[in-house]
């Protein structure tokens, strides 16, 4: 099958005959192609890893896998993962799902959301009432958790496309106070203070199992934000992000574009909205506070955005300090300036927050970017994953 | 049946006058050459025929249908593609990605598919790169495919410029400068391009360049601009002897790049005798 | 019901005009660095929390501790300026936002941390008691002192950006480049307004605290949340105004207030629902600013 350059010969009804300087064109597009050089697959210089190097990166993958799966399950483990341990792991997980819909909104399309523990707690309450009042299913719920933080965020997004730049993110800031106040305080749906259940689902009941659950929609939406970014809706979203001018002269929608990037952050918010009430088991409203928004975006952007790697990584690790890990680095804290094991997350943070943005733009996916080539059997390269100036400072603002 | 007719168009910016009662007109496979001092209000005719403006009066018509209230994305769907004064590429993204970006409309899945990641959106992602890859080697860009925008030299971004606008596949191209940067040398083996390009494409050119000999080695016809007006129109050798238009040009050498209508595309206009329109005027 | 739109609109008031103070604060910021400055209340908070240990803990007069509480916002003010924001000047606008939202939450982690054994605290105020009820709602002397201090502050800075350094300030905030030509320091100019907004942030957190008890983040998103109503403000000044961020505070603060009305009692946060639709209207009708003298146009 060959590639044709016109696509469409004639689509637009001239007839080739019109024009008497020019030769007229093929009738069949088709052999357009024949005028074209033919492109030889640019592979030339592709490098090869040697033997070592292979069983290297296997090793190194093997020891991600192991870290992820085998650990956590207290198999083939020297560890004792306990049951604190696991939650921390779970709520690592579900950050990321968080922070990947964040990443959505603020890396591809551009727009700052201040107001996103509303967009999870709608999904967290929302499948909560599913299971709990209306007595269906956690896929049942999951699903609904899905569609209203699709809903949701697609209203907001029509907000965007007239409210544009830093006064979205007021807006998005408002919103989500208005969430906060307003909407989670409707005890019918959020419990009220006491909060609302949410079961896990059979069979995810245990710790364990509901880990590699959450997982498993972790996967789900790195494949969907994978795939997102390398087809046409997250190119179009790139370059109305950089350009709405040329974008749009491309034949881009900005409009449609823009709400395809809400609906889909909305969908993953919720969907992790879902995971973390039902992690929780009682879901309560007090949790989705304007903290808790900033604590998203921190987390966003420390990891590095546009980053997917760098923002699950990030993710992850403000889950962990958020939910008082790090007791280790807390333990020598607290002996050194005093800080307390609890307060690691909230103190620390910030900081590296500050760190991140005045010196390593990129993030920690700046951090990780040769190793993450290295692993995909690119050479090592210092310099893999540097940002370019360019990237650093377009966001629609 | 002309492809391409401003019937006289009027745009006003506030008290200022960018264009008064502008007709032209552009027939199938011609193409048109538009020349004039900076300022004169060509690049904001461009702007009222890809609908980034709305004519204050006047029409504009695309293939006998009257567009002028057109959004721009619908517009470019009929096949009207341009470039842009400052270079209009995705600048984080490499030439390739820049071709496939241009590709929107040719790519023919949904865009939910896409991050569902259907089977068919593979297939197509494959076919676009093939013909990104293809109209690269065209132009003679294969060698730059996979660096990023960002790190290409000025001159070569406007070659890259032109590959993304045709992979749009456009009808009418409204080509913005696409000489800028380029010595005479150079500005000649475009005027070739772009001969060879109508012959292939079959695709109808507007441009507009300051290169005289460049404007007058491709056009048909063309039109100078002053002052928002057009000031003379007919075969190129009738326009280059005109003497208004000497005097138009008189003690303002023609100026590279940047002026004071200078495109939006990249980043606002500097300052000059036309008022800057912001961004956000279109949106 | 009368009575009821009276103490709303009374009370608006005196919560708006610590709105008013915030706002000030942001619009000189965005003036001076075009960010968005969600540390402004922080600085207030801060400024609340050293006074409160000079006070209370170190047993300093009131005055002096209220002086050391403005002192440690403007240090904080000016530390901003210095470390985050001068490094950041060429960031995108949203990474400047994130940068002075990492200030507030590092701040705020800070205060939780400190504030650990007790977390809510009670700053005493600096006259006790009620002034008068108007409407029957009890007005503090304190509130009044609020009112008070920003109808000065309000003129002070009237006079201060007429005086040459003042005229100064706001020709480096117009024309950077142009002023440095003519020998102004735009690097100065910004730290002199940081520091002035940071004194703005803490003279909001010692006037408004003493009134309720406080927490981390007390003016953030606590008790005395002022910074999406300061934000609001400040878009009704058009970012730009500062006789409109004055008035525009003590406007958000009476919608604000009439959000409690008996009437909307079966509405859950019917404040913050009337912050949200006041903002979303604002926005969509005249984004450009309501109490804004319209630009001449170039």
């Amino acid at each position: 099958m060959s590639t044709t350059l016109r696509r469409k010969p004639g689509k637009r009804g001239h007839a080739a005959s019109e024009a008497s300087t020019v030769e007229p064109r093929d009738a069949d597009g088709a052999d357009d192609t024949k005028a074209l050089p033919a492109v030889a697959a640019a592979e030339n210089g592709w490098f090869r890893p040697s033997a070592g190097g292979w069983f290297a990166r296997a090793a190194a993958w093997v020891l991600l896998l192991w870290l992820i799966l085998a650990v956590p399950a207290n198999v083939l483990s020297p560890f004792d993962f306990g049951v604190s341990d696991i939650n921390l792991a779970i709520a690592a997980v579900i950050f990321a799902i968080i922070g990947l819909s964040l990443n959505v909104l603020i890396g591809y399309a551009g727009q700052l959301s201040l107001g996103h523990q509303a967009f999870v707690g709608i999904g967290a309450f929302a499948s909560a009432y599913v299971v709990t009042n209306l007595g269906l299913g956690f896929w049942f719920g999951v699903v609904v958790a899905a569609g209203f933080g699709a809903v949701q965020a697609l209203a907001l997004g029509a907000v965007s496309l007239r409210v544009t730049g830093l006064y979205f993110a007021l807006v998005s800031l408002a919103y989500g106070t208005f969430a906060e106040n307003s909407l989670f305080a409707v005890s019918e749906i959020t419990g009220g203070e006491g909060g609302k259940p949410a079961d896990r689902p059979a069979g995810f009941a245990e710790d364990q199992m509901y880990y590699f659950l959450c997982l498993a929609f972790l996967v789900l939406v790195l494949w969907l934000d994978w795939r997102l970014t390398r087809s046409k809706g997250g190119r179009a979203l790139q370059a109305l992000r950089e350009n709405p001018r040329v974008a749009a002269s491309y034949g881009i929608d900005v409009r449609r574009y823009t709400l395809l990037a809400f609906v889909v952050s909305g969908t993953f918010a919720g969907i992790g909205g879902a995971l973390m009430a039902h992690h929780q088991q009682i879901i309560v409203p007090g949790i989705f506070d304007f903290q808790l928004a900033l604590i998203f975006v921190v987390m966003t952007v420390v990891g590095g955005l546009r980053n997917r790697i760098g923002v699950v990584i990030g993710s992850a690790f403000f889950a962990g300090l958020g939910e008082g890990g790090g007791s280790e680095g807390g333990g020598f804290l607290e002996r050194t300036i005093g800080l307390p094991a609890e307060f690691t997350g909230i103190v620390i943070g910030p900081f590296l927050l500050l760190i991140v943005i005045t010196l390593l733009p990129g993030g920690i996916g700046q951090l990780i970017g040769p190793v993450k080539d290295w692993m995909l059997g690119k050479r090592f390269d210092r310099n893999a994953g540097k940002l370019k100036e360019v990237e650093v400072s377009d966001v629609r603002a | 049946m002309s492809v391409l007719d401003v019937d006289a168009v009027s745009i006003h910016f506030g008290g200022v006058k960018a264009l008064q009662n502008v007709s032209l007109e552009v027939g199938e496979w011609e193409i048109v050459g538009i020349i004039g001092p900076n300022g004169a209000g060509k690049t904001t005719l461009f702007n009222c025929i890809t609908g980034f403006y709305r004519p204050t009066r006047g029409k504009v018509r695309y293939r006998g249908r009257n567009v002028s209230r057109l959004d721009v994305h619908k517009r470019a769907a009929l096949g009207i593609g341009r470039t842009f004064q400052n270079v209009g590429l995705v600048k984080g993204a490499t030439v390739l990605e820049n071709l496939r970006t241009a590709q929107h409309l040719e790519t023919e899945y949904n865009p939910w598919f896409g991050i569902a990641g259907g089977l068919n959106s593979f297939i197509e992602e494959g076919r676009i790169t093939r013909r990104g890859r293809q109209l690269l080697a065209l132009l003679g860009l294969s060698d730059v495919a996979d660096t990023t925008v960002a790190d290409l030299p000025y001159g070569m971004l406007k070659r890259v410029e032109i590959a993304t606008v045709l992979a749009t596949d456009p009808d009418l191209l409204l080509l913005d400068e696409p000489g800028s940067g380029m010595g005479p040398e150079e500005a000649h083996g475009l005027g070739e391009t772009l001969l060879a390009l109508r012959k292939q494409f079959g695709t109808s050119i507007v441009m507009i360049d300051h290169h005289v000999p460049l404007v007058t080695q491709v056009s048909d016809y063309v039109y100078c601009f002053n002052f928002g007006e057009v000031l003379a129109e007919g075969a190129p050798e009738h326009v280059r002897n005109h003497p208004e238009v000497a005097r138009a040009y008189l003690g303002e050498e023609p100026v590279e790049g940047g002026g004071a209508e200078a495109d939006a595309g990249t980043e606002s206009g500097t300052a000059g005798t036309l008022p800057v329109v912001r961004e956000e005027e279109y949106a | 019901m009368i009575d009821e739109i009276g103490a709303a609109l009374v009370i608006g008031v005196l919560t708006g005009s610590v709105y008013s103070m915030v706002a000030l604060g942001i619009v000189l910021v965005y003036r001076a660095s075009r960010v968005f400055n969600f540390a402004q209340t922080e600085f207030g908070t801060t400024g609340l929390f050293a006074a409160f240990v000079a006070v209370e803990l170190w047993g300093w007069h009131y005055a002096f501790g209220v002086l050391f509480g403005l002192a440690a916002a403007v240090a904080m003010g000016l530390a901003t300026e210095r470390l985050i924001i001068r490094p950041l000047r060429d960031s995108s606008r949203v990474t400047l936002l994130v940068g002075t939202a990492g200030v507030a939450l590092a701040a705020i982690g800070i205060q939780f941390w400190q504030n650990n054994a007790q977390p809510i605290r009670q700053m005493p105020r600096m006259i006790e008691g009620v002034a008068g009820e108007p409407f029957g709602t009890p007005v503090t002397h304190q509130q009044v002192i609020t009112l008070l201090v920003l109808l000065a502050v309000a003129v002070g800075l009237a006079l201060f950006f007429r005086s040459p350094t003042g005229l100064a300030v706001q020709a480096a905030q117009q024309e950077a480049t142009a002023s440095e030509l003519v020998g102004i320091s735009v690097r100065r100019v910004s730290m002199l307004t940081w520091g002035i907004a940071a004194f703005l942030g803490g003279l909001a957190g010692v006037l408004s605290g003493p009134n309720l008890t406080f927490t981390a983040g007390f003016l953030t998103f606590g008790a005395g949340a002022a910074l999406l109503q300061g934000f609001m403000a400040a878009v009704l000044a058009g970012m730009r105004s500062m006789p409109g961020a004055v008035l525009g505070g003590l406007v958000v603060g009476v919608v604000e207030q009439l959000g409690s009305l008996t009437l909307f009692d079966g509405v859950d946060g019917s404040r913050a629902l009337f912050l949200f639709l006041f903002l979303l209207g604002v926005l969509l009708l005249r984004p450009q600013g309501v109490f804004v003298r319209e630009k001449a146009t170039v």
